[in-house]
């Protein structure tokens, strides 16, 4: 096993991370940009590392310094969590040139899955089924005869992409000159790279992915799947295990699939096959992740097995000890993304200082985040404060649990979706689970609290509680602090440095 | 103490009284109330025994207020200012940068006219593309900012002013 491991990542997968490591009795070391100085999981890691200013290309995302903390702090290993250099292969072929253990697949398995295009022609390749659309980039004048030829409505994706960068849909065929070019500007900006590729657009689809995990000896098993159709801007904010979309049979053909997408690649770690459904349960391949995902909690609840710990396990040559039989679902679990963002302005980023949190709590409920009062969400990342995960016997349940648990939660000093969230728990069609990826977009009152709403008045009474008590406070405001015990410890030491001096 | 929020364009109208114990008036509804500060910004508040969990926040005169998962933005104003407030607005709108971004197209250019709704600037903050529409329906005054610009939050963009036939 490895005695140390450097976390290339931030938020709050670092600190699932470092605990995962925790619990295995491996020691490890953070690395932070200048923005992060004051993140919880810098002072949560037992070394920790400045790595230059807050853009990611100049700390996050720069190989060379990575590696080289990586050396100087005695690492085996690097976890890459997800994001960032997580599905880079130059920077998991860098490793395994320096002799680093790179806690994921192989650089190979990366550089094939993560193109796209090739992806889709592995997948091909194990019989998987697979959209309509073009057999791979395309320029913009084959793009428009692809599009023509597939029949409207068509997606416009980045090669490159992930996360729902650099992707556009396109109903009507006058708006696909400009939906072509806002996707290769914004994939040029994301990703370095323009190219796209067109695929038949599926109406009411469902977003349905297959976690799987690998050893290095030929074993790939699947933990079953999560469904994440609920989305906004093709981001997933929503997820749960099990599907209710699915039967059982459809369950295990899924499962059988994505298998066999991980052996073409002679897969190891974990890793997701998304699928998109359709209104028959019919699925076609979209992608693999060569990664964590973001909700793989949800799994981790239903199969009660440790992704986290057992991809250390694995990179550092443990073999599974589960088979496929030995895995089984137990309950439901639920998902919801909690960020800093204005659901009325279209989900916009709202960064900025967080005053006060107040975090939920329960039996079945898990709170995976990074915040605490006091703390800085800055415009240099991801804007996702927490991930809020509930557990139940049945899907009723963990909605119900959910729900209360978003009224537990208190952030103040920046917008967040929390509101939103919860109106999506008490809503009907997501309660009967009758729901695709169009479901936000056509529920736009879930974006607002309506104005009559029974808590109006309790909150006029907090807004007059909040004028009186901070004038009381300002009358009594001139009682002078204890003293410091931090400095006196700090002249402590300092005499103590001497006298070795 | 008679205290003024507005809360969505709605005015509200809160008293508070303070004799032996706090009284609220809601409505001309009195009430009394008592209220503790129990962990930095969480209050507990009892109305009549009805108990309420609240975040509280103020800054200046916004108020911020988290209950059951909603916040409530409230900002209170002064008598004065409410009767300024009816006086009514110029005509012009501007399109402000909602956070610090980078301005990435400019769809619509001076003289041009637009549909409210209508697209007029893509700007950038956070690695994604957002297009910030027309308030109204009308002209393009002015583009303050050209496409590359960074730009800090609040910055004014565009303004636009209403066509002459709605005048």
């Amino acid at each position: 096993m490895f005695d140390k491991i450097l976390i290339a990542n931030r938020g709050e997968i670092a600190i699932r991370i470092i605990r995962a490591c925790r619990e295995l009795g491996i020691k490890t070391v953070a690395v932070y940009s200048d923005a992060d100085r004051t993140s919880l999981h810098v002072a949560m890691a037992d070394e920790a590392y400045n790595i230059g200013p807050p853009p990611p290309t100049e700390s996050y995302l720069s190989i060379e310094k990575i590696i080289s903390v990586a050396k100087r702090s005695g690492a085996d290993a690097i976890h890459p969590g997800y994001g960032f250099l997580s599905e880079n292969h130059l920077f998991a072929e860098a490793c395994e040139r320096e002799g680093i253990v790179f806690i994921g697949p192989s650089s190979e398995a990366i550089r094939l899955m993560g193109d796209k295009i090739t992806a889709r022609r592995i997948a091909q390749e194990a019989r998987v089924p697979l959209v309509p659309g073009s057999d791979g980039a395309v320029s913009d004048v084959e793009a428009e005869v692809i599009a023509k030829k597939i029949g409207y409505p068509v997606m416009i994706k980045a090669s490159a992409g992930g996360g729902g960068k650099g992707m556009r849909l396109v109903r009507r065929e006058e708006d696909f000159k400009s939906s072509l070019r806002m996707a290769r500007s914004e994939a040029r900006s994301a990703f370095g790279d323009d190219s796209v590729y067109i695929e038949k657009f599926i109406e009411r689809p469902r977003h349905v992915e297959i976690q799987i995990i690998g050893d290095a000896y030929g074993n790939i098993l699947h933990l079953f799947e999560r469904e994440c159709s609920i989305q906004r801007r093709h981001q997933k904010v929503i997820e749960e295990a099990p599907s209710p979309a699915i039967s059982p049979r459809t369950r295990k053909r899924m499962g059988e699939v994505a298998v066999r997408v991980a052996k073409a690649v002679s897969y190891r770690g974990a890793g997701t096959v998304e699928f998109i459904l359709d209104q028959n349960e019919n699925f076609y391949f979209l992608e693999m992740n060569t990664r964590i995902q973001v909700e793989h909690p949800v799994t981790e609840m239903i199969t009660g097995f440790d992704i986290v710990k057992w991809m250390i396990r694995i990179a550092a040559g443990e073999k599974l000890t589960l088979t496929q039989e030995d895995i089984s679902i137990r309950g439901h679990a639920i998902e919801c993304r909690v960020y800093a963002e204005d659901p009325e302005r279209n989900f916009l980023p709202s960064p900025g200082k967080l005053e006060y949190v107040r975090t939920p709590g329960g039996p079945g409920i898990r709170d995976d985040s990074s915040i605490y009062s006091g703390c800085e969400i800055t415009p240099f990342y991801d804007p996702m404060l927490s991930k809020l995960i509930a557990w139940a016997d049945t899907r009723e349940e963990a909605i119900k649990k959910m729900r209360n648990a978003l009224r537990e939660y208190i952030v103040l000093g920046v917008k967040t979706n929390i509101g939103f969230l919860r109106r999506v728990m008490e809503n009907e069609e997501f309660i009967k689970g009758e729901f695709d990826t169009g479901f936000i977009d056509r529920h736009p009152e879930l974006l607002s609290p309506s104005v009559d709403t029974q808590n109006l008045e309790p909150a006029l009474v907090a807004a007059a509680v909040a004028m009186k008590d901070s004038t009381k406070k300002e009358e009594g405001k001139t009682e002078q602090g204890p003293v410091s015990y931090w400095k006196l410890f700090g002249r402590k030491i300092a005499v103590m440095r001497n006298q070795l001096i | 103490m008679m205290l003024t929020f507005k809360f969505r364009d709605q005015i509200y109208r809160v008293s508070m009284e303070e004799g032996d114990q706090t009284e609220i008036e809601i409505e001309s509804k009195r009430i009394p109330l008592e209220f503790r500060k129990i962990d930095g910004n969480f209050y507990s508040i009892i109305v009549e025994g009805k108990s309420i969990g609240a975040g509280i926040l103020r800054k200046g005169r916004n108020i911020q207020v988290f209950i059951d998962g909603d916040l409530f933005e409230f900002e209170a104003i002064s008598e004065r200012e409410r009767a300024k407030a009816k006086g009514g607005a110029s005509g012009t709108q501007e399109i402000k940068a909602p956070m610090p971004s980078r301005v990435v197209k400019i769809l619509k250019r001076e003289d041009e006219e637009v549909e409210e709704g209508e697209g007029v600037i893509v700007i950038e903050a956070m690695k994604m593309e957002s297009e910030l529409k027309s308030p109204m329906e009308g002209k393009i005054r002015e583009v303050r900012v050209k496409e590359g610009d960074t730009v800090e939050s609040g910055v004014v963009l565009v303004v636009i002013s209403p066509n002459e036939a709605s005048q």
